[in-house]
């Protein structure tokens, strides 16, 4: 196990330096600079902004100095509003790992016991409104969500502020990051729990008089949790490092809009800062999900 | 309501497809606004704002946008200020001089100023402030506008303080120096916290990238969640403080319409500056909707230089650009594509800019080809008149027309029209592509991302590109200058190939411009200037088609909030009533 998660910490370690030398590259490669507007920038000028942020410098040395700093933990400065990278990444990404967060706890939680529910209650009043609800949440992406929440409860209703500058709800928008994984995620639970529910070993302990809900809880729920942890792995990290559509509609100051932001203003640094972190919490998610995979399930071997 | 949301979907779908790169392009919704929510609910403390997305820099000299102008003109304030009726008029100068030559400036500051933390403002505040932007080595993108100075031995720009004097030499006599001291390039800044911040000298902006920085103007920053919000509170050290009636200015950080329109009609704002295009008509007759003219042009640019030309002379060049110009049906633009009543362009140079002699630019005193429309074409559109005029031109350069008016196949017309992606530079490449197709011109259209886009304008790939340009003060030299051969806006590309055959001879224009720089007669000024536009559109190279106007909505209620047409917006003289 401790080879695995060290071989598995190596890899980790190549694939985002091999991002970051796609992700560079590739920036400098698209046409426009940070430092084209509508009105031309004087040489003189541009000339100083460019040396400022070592852009005079070929693209290899480029690279190179960015590495280094990175190793020394210093993300710079945004090169379109000399703001500190960090500063500002971290900031945002609280925002968005709360709102997320939150929004990953409430559908775990409620996702697995409609899931447990439609599952005993197959075809029956309570398994039909279920799958009617998940499907129609699977089916509807988030900006629909959000903007028919926003115009139901901010608008018709007037309920919540759109905006406030003194103190600004996030209930909308972690109800809209919450539904469709909820709806997902039931659906992965009744798929598991009727799967393991027809498995031998299940049939033993129900004709063995064991209470229900231990079957439930200690023979079925725990197998059929797999295929979710694995769904689960990948979603935390993508729905906490932010939405851009999500925070667009409710102003909010994530992580998700400064990443597509930073590509179409060329803010370099920016794009670096945002693509490596984002990598980084993807590499790990990954690495999570296959340890807990372990706990979960002592079948699997991590060799 | 079933149109609404569906609007609302739409617009949702286009952000997560695609995010404006701009603060100032929004594209998207609304519902129609009945009289009573045309009312503020403030209590009159608090004025909720919404103006874009998080500004670039706060630094007054830094900024490059004009959300960011707009608050740095409600933080800072220079030697002048725009008052409500475009007249720049004194704020911190108490008494100035100019010298008989016209080049030297002598102010004299109000007394006891004071920077939001108690220091005194002086003289040298300026003097450091001006050295600072003019620099190149600061990076600051307006530096241009102090090429007017005078340079000291050092290299450093001639200005120079003595207690609560400031004196400033230009090298030519500019009859727009006021007005450029009311710009947010020409505000002081305070040096011990700027030094402070940045003791590298590799990130000018640094003090002023957090709330509570200092500050000299009406208002200061108090909090900033990025991406969210910004407080301002009144600033009690501003020299006019006893008129600045609102204690808090609230502003809303986002550049989505869906949010922004939403928000305003939910009550949640008091102000914004843009309204979706689609909703436009369904406001146009509201209390609350407001227009004001702008000093800027949008205009279409051909390449000179471009393959199209190749084998003509300059002059038949200039022919086909004409012709092409006149078959452009500019009302139906404006009607069905800008939609808020712009003014239809028959120059380059808009109306309502000045002369630098104290009169209007664009006005009758000028014999313009087109008396009537003042201008170089008429303002008057006829389909079939237009078509004629335009084939005639095309025949008199040796273009042949089959029987159905259109051009034969042994002669054809086949041009690329390059824009940046936006729905309304679509819709008018589109109307342009119909009007010319009535002559049979085969009219492609290429769309590019905004950054792609204007490096290609800029270095000259393109054959016929949209653009734009909203004057910086009012006066003609800065519409005219961008057509210097070594300007980086020279987008048509005069000058830049002097052997090539079909492009106008430019040295004649370069010329020109630097004689208006340092003709001394504003009234000998004015009359160089028409010359250089004439000139200018004798290529047709730009051919313009509206002047810019902008809008905003605000409360009934609220009273006293002024746009200029350089595109600051001032808030600090506003009331609510109750």
């Amino acid at each position: 196990m401790n080879n695995y998660v060290i071989k598995r910490i190596g890899l980790a370690i190549l694939t985002i330096v091999i991002i970051s030398i796609i992700t560079f590259f590739g920036m400098n490669a698209i046409p426009g600079g940070p430092f084209d507007s509508e009105k031309a920038t004087s040489p003189e000028v541009k000339a100083t902004l460019e040396k400022r942020y070592n852009l005079d410098k070929p693209i290899v040395q480029q690279y190179g100095i960015y590495m280094k700093n990175l190793l020394h933990g210093d993300w710079g400065v945004s090169v379109k509003t000399g703001r500190d990278i960090w500063d500002t990444m971290s900031k945002s990404f609280m925002i968005s790992a709360k709102l997320g967060g939150i929004a990953i706890i409430i559908s775990f939680i409620l996702g697995i016991i409609l899931g447990c529910l439609s599952a005993l209650t197959r075809n029956k009043l309570p398994d039909r409104l279920i799958v009617f609800f998940t499907t129609l949440m699977t089916a509807m992406p988030s900006f629909v969500l959000a903007t028919l929440l926003l115009y139901l409860f901010c608008i018709q209703l007037g309920w919540v502020a759109v905006w406030s500058a003194k103190s600004h709800s996030y209930i909308l928008p972690v109800i809209s990051l919450a539904l469709y994984p909820m709806a997902y995620i039931t659906r992965l639970t009744k798929t598991s729990m009727l799967d393991v529910l027809g498995q031998d070993y299940v049939r033993t302990a129900k004709a063995k008089g064991v209470a229900q809900w231990k079957v439930i809880y200690k023979h079925t729920l725990r197998n059929a949790l797999i295929p979710v942890i694995t769904y689960l792995g990948t979603q935390i990290a993508y729905i906490i490092t932010g939405s851009l559509v999500v925070e667009n509609i409710f102003t909010i100051g994530g992580l998700g809009q400064k990443f597509v932001n930073s590509i179409t203003n060329r803010d370099y640094t920016m794009i670096m800062g945002t693509t490596l972190f984002l990598a980084i919490i993807l590499v790990i998610a990954n690495l999570i999900t296959d340890i807990a995979y372990k706990i979960v399930d002592a079948r699997i071997t991590l060799e | 309501m079933k149109k609404l949301i569906s609007k609302m979907l739409v617009a949702a779908l286009s952000v997560s497809m695609l995010v404006g790169c701009g603060s100032s392009q929004k594209d998207s919704v609304s519902e129609t606004v009945s009289s009573e929510s045309a009312i503020s609910k403030s209590d009159g403390s608090t004025l909720r704002i919404n103006i874009a997305s998080e500004p670039d820099y706060l630094d007054p000299a830094l900024t490059t946008t004009s959300d960011g102008g707009t608050l740095a003109a409600n933080s800072f304030t220079g030697l002048f200020v725009h008052g409500k009726n475009e007249k720049v008029v004194p704020a911190l100068c108490k008494d100035y001089k100019i010298s008989e030559d016209g080049l030297t400036y002598t102010f004299t500051l109000k007394d006891g100023l004071k920077w939001s933390d108690n220091s005194e403002l002086t003289a040298a505040d300026f003097e450091y402030a001006w050295k600072r932007a003019a620099n190149p080595k600061t990076g600051v993108q307006y530096a241009y506008l102090f090429d007017i100075f005078a340079k000291d031995s050092d290299g450093n720009i001639n200005v120079k303080a003595d207690g609560n004097t400031l004196t400033a030499v230009l090298i030519n006599s500019c009859p727009y120096f006021l007005e450029l001291c009311a710009l947010s390039t020409f505000y002081p800044v305070p040096k011990t916290a700027v030094e402070a911040a940045d003791p590298g000298g590799t990130n000018p902006g640094a003090w002023a990238s957090e709330a509570g920085f200092v500050t000299n103007g009406a208002y200061t920053l108090q909090k900033w969640n990025h991406n969210e919000s910004m407080v301002y509170v009144k600033n009690p050290n501003f020299y006019d403080a006893a008129n600045v009636k609102v204690e808090k200015l609230e502003f809303m950080l986002s550049a989505d319409d869906t949010a922004t329109f939403s928000a305003y009609n939910a009550g949640n704002l008091d102000f914004i500056d843009s309204v979706p295009t689609d909703e436009i008509s369904t406001v146009d007759s509201n209390v609350d909707f407001k227009k004001i003219d702008q000093i800027g042009t949008y205009y279409i640019t051909f390449n000179v230089n471009a393959d199209l030309f190749k084998g003509m002379s300059a002059e038949n060049a200039a022919k086909m650009r004409q012709a092409l110009s006149i078959l452009i049906d500019r009302g139906y633009i404006i009607d069905n594509i800008a939609q808020t009543g712009q003014e239809l362009a028959t120059s380059f140079i808009p109306t309502g800019m000045s002369d630098g002699n104290g009169g209007e630019f664009k006005s009758d005193s000028y014999n313009y080809p087109d008396k009537e429309s003042k201008g170089y074409f008429s303002k008057d559109f006829d389909a079939a008149e237009a078509k004629n005029k335009a084939v005639d031109l095309l025949k008199s350069i040796g273009y042949k027309f089959d029987e159905n008016g259109k051009l034969s196949s042994e002669t054809p017309i086949n041009i690329e029209y390059t824009l940046n992606v936006n729905s309304g530079h679509q819709s008018i490449a589109e109307a342009i592509q119909s009007d010319w197709s009535a002559i049979g011109v085969n009219m492609t259209i290429k769309t590019e991302e905004w950054q792609t886009f204007g490096n290609d304008r800029r270095a000259g790939a393109f054959t016929v590109a949209r653009d734009g340009w909203n004057a910086d003060y009012s006066d003609p030299v800065n519409m005219l200058e961008m057509f210097l051969t070594s300007s980086g806006n020279n987008h048509a590309q005069f000058g830049k190939d002097p052997s090539n055959p079909s492009a106008p001879e430019w040295n004649s224009y370069d010329a020109l411009i630097k004689q208006i720089y340092s003709t001394p007669d504003f009234a000998e000024r004015a009359k160089l200037m028409h010359q250089a536009e004439d000139r200018l559109m004798s290529t047709w190279a730009v051919v313009p088609l509206y002047y810019y106007n902008d809008i905003y909505m605000c409360k009934t209620n609220v009273k006293g909030i002024y746009k200029t047409k350089n595109n600051h917006i001032y808030f600090m003289y506003a009331s609510v009533d109750k």
